[in-house]
């Protein structure tokens, strides 16, 4: 029941809180964040919440007033052979192997070799710029190192002692502000790994493996993180296009893409919210060139409402 | 203004198809399911709905219970269960409550809960096996309840009174 209940209140959630995003207009990926953290994190409490409040909403008489009983759905039988909880259970099963080969798998593998520093480069003095910007988002000024690598790579671990890498091929490519812009986007997610928010989410959101609502929105959610660390470095290199010529760099059209290195993903020092991700680069392009980097300061009232919406609308589903 | 004002109502209006969507696909399955689980008006209905003749019925009724169920509720799957709810003459609360299920009972809001229970004991009633229980409900009221197996089905009836009103209930369900 459990299981079904959370995946209803999900999908619902995920409704109201996309039809909230788009009444009230909102771009700013920090608020689009918290819409969809109502998504994840919502449905991990709200049926033992509901039966708290009222123990008799599993009865019989509160499913057939209710507003959805997922329970006609489940036992309805198709051709009068197949009930539709087979498809349910299939659905699920598919979810919980994709969570766990594309997530857990990789965050634990990350873990392990995260003890295990595999990184050798030079350490490369980058100006001033890095010493100022840390000293703007009050983190410790991080060790910038030269990886000798032709390939563009840019990532930074975000221990106690943050270091920024960055290839050889990457430096050569970048002009000295498109270098301000990507290290101020690593230091962003520096700075913001000192709340580390997803992670926290993330440990969370396993309890949820199997609803594939909560995958498609975590995942959404890692892709506004991006956004935000653009938005953080912009905000200190006033230079969104830099920034953009950046990213362009990262990004490769289909028939360039190479194939892909699993073994290389795995090895790879990246951050937790670039684990089987798309890093949606063309969309992060797009949106810096048109500079429409805009930030929602009232975002309480339309987030109150919607958490309310949720939180109502979902009682009468069971 | 004008803009905040707008916002809310395109919200509002999206929650309202979303509700309505909601009340259709949940209507869906009751459409093309007649077995799903339902009220009736009336024990006719269910026997005909439902295709069951052998629906257990007392021919006895205390005065103070009202004739006929408050509620009646039925489903054919995943099982067969069937709940009847008789309220007291003054139609205040339910007193009495029969359920007859091939499964496990159906959960109804409003039940009658023995909180505590100061006899239970093997009983015979007309040749079956039964369990009576008796004890008290909500504010101290003297409850009691029957269990037994009846061919494929387990019987409960629970009432709010003492147990010499029951066993006559039960008596006349059972030839």
């Amino acid at each position: 029941m459990y299981v079904a209940q959370s995946f209803c209140h999900s999908l619902i959630a995920a409704m109201i809180t996309d039809r909230a995003v788009k009444a009230w207009n909102i771009h700013d990926p920090l608020v689009r964040q918290r819409f969809r953290l109502i998504v994840i994190l919502f449905p991990i409490v709200s049926f033992p919440l509901y039966q708290l409040i009222n123990p008799v909403r599993s009865s019989a008489l509160f499913r057939l007033d209710s507003l959805f009983d997922i329970n006609r759905w489940l036992f309805l039988e198709l051709w009068g052979l197949m009930p539709i909880s087979l498809f349910f259970v299939f659905f699920f099963a598919i979810t919980s192997l994709v969570f766990l080969f594309q997530e857990m798998l990789p965050v634990l593998r990350h873990t392990l070799d995260s003890g295990q520093p595999e990184h050798d480069g030079t350490r490369l003095d980058v100006g001033p710029f890095i010493e100022e910007a840390s000293r703007a988002l009050s983190i410790k000024k991080p060790e910038v190192v030269l990886l000798d690598e032709d390939s563009p790579l840019l990532f930074s671990t975000t221990g106690k002692d943050a270091v920024i890498f960055i290839s050889t091929g990457l430096r050569q490519a970048l002009t000295t502000e498109q270098m301000q812009a990507a290290l101020a986007h690593e230091l962003a997610h520096i700075a913001r790994s000192r709340r580390p928010l997803l992670i926290a989410v993330f440990l969370l959101r396993i309890i949820m493996f199997f609803n594939p609502v909560v995958l498609v929105k975590f995942r959404r959610a890692v892709r506004d993180e991006e956004k935000i660390c653009d938005d953080i470095a912009v905000s200190l290199t006033r230079n969104p296009a830099a920034l953009a010529a950046t990213l362009k760099i990262f990004f490769k059209k289909p028939d360039e893409a190479p194939e892909p290195d699993p073994q290389k993903l795995f090895t790879q020092n990246v951050s937790l919210e670039e684990y089987g991700h798309n890093l949606h680069l063309e969309d992060r392009i797009r949106r810096l060139e048109a500079g429409s980097i805009d930030t929602m300061e009232h975002w309480g009232v339309p987030f109150t409402f919607a958490l309310l919406t949720v939180a109502v609308l979902n009682y009468f589903i069971v | 203004m004008n803009k905040a004002l707008s916002r809310f109502l395109s919200f509002t209006i999206m929650i309202g198809l979303l509700i309505l969507a909601l009340k259709v696909i949940n209507w869906i399955p009751l459409a093309m399911q007649q077995d799903a689980v339902r009220r009736y008006n009336s024990i006719e209905e269910v026997r005909s709905t439902l295709n069951r003749k052998d629906i257990f019925v007392p021919s006895y009724f205390p005065q103070q219970i009202s004739w006929p169920p408050s509620a009646i509720l039925a489903q054919n799957k995943p099982f067969f269960a069937m709940v009847m709810e008789f309220t007291r003459a003054d139609k205040r609360n339910t007193a009495l409550v029969i359920s007859q299920s091939e499964g496990k009972a159906l959960n109804v809001e409003n039940p009658i809960v023995i909180l505590v229970i100061t006899e239970k004991v093997p009983y015979t009633i007309k040749g079956r096996d039964a369990v009576l229980t008796v004890g008290s409900c909500v504010n101290d009221e003297p409850c009691s309840g029957i269990t037994w197996i009846e061919g494929k089905y387990t019987m409960t009836v629970l009432m709010k009174s003492t147990p010499f009103e029951l066993t006559k209930i039960v008596e006349s369900m059972l030839r």
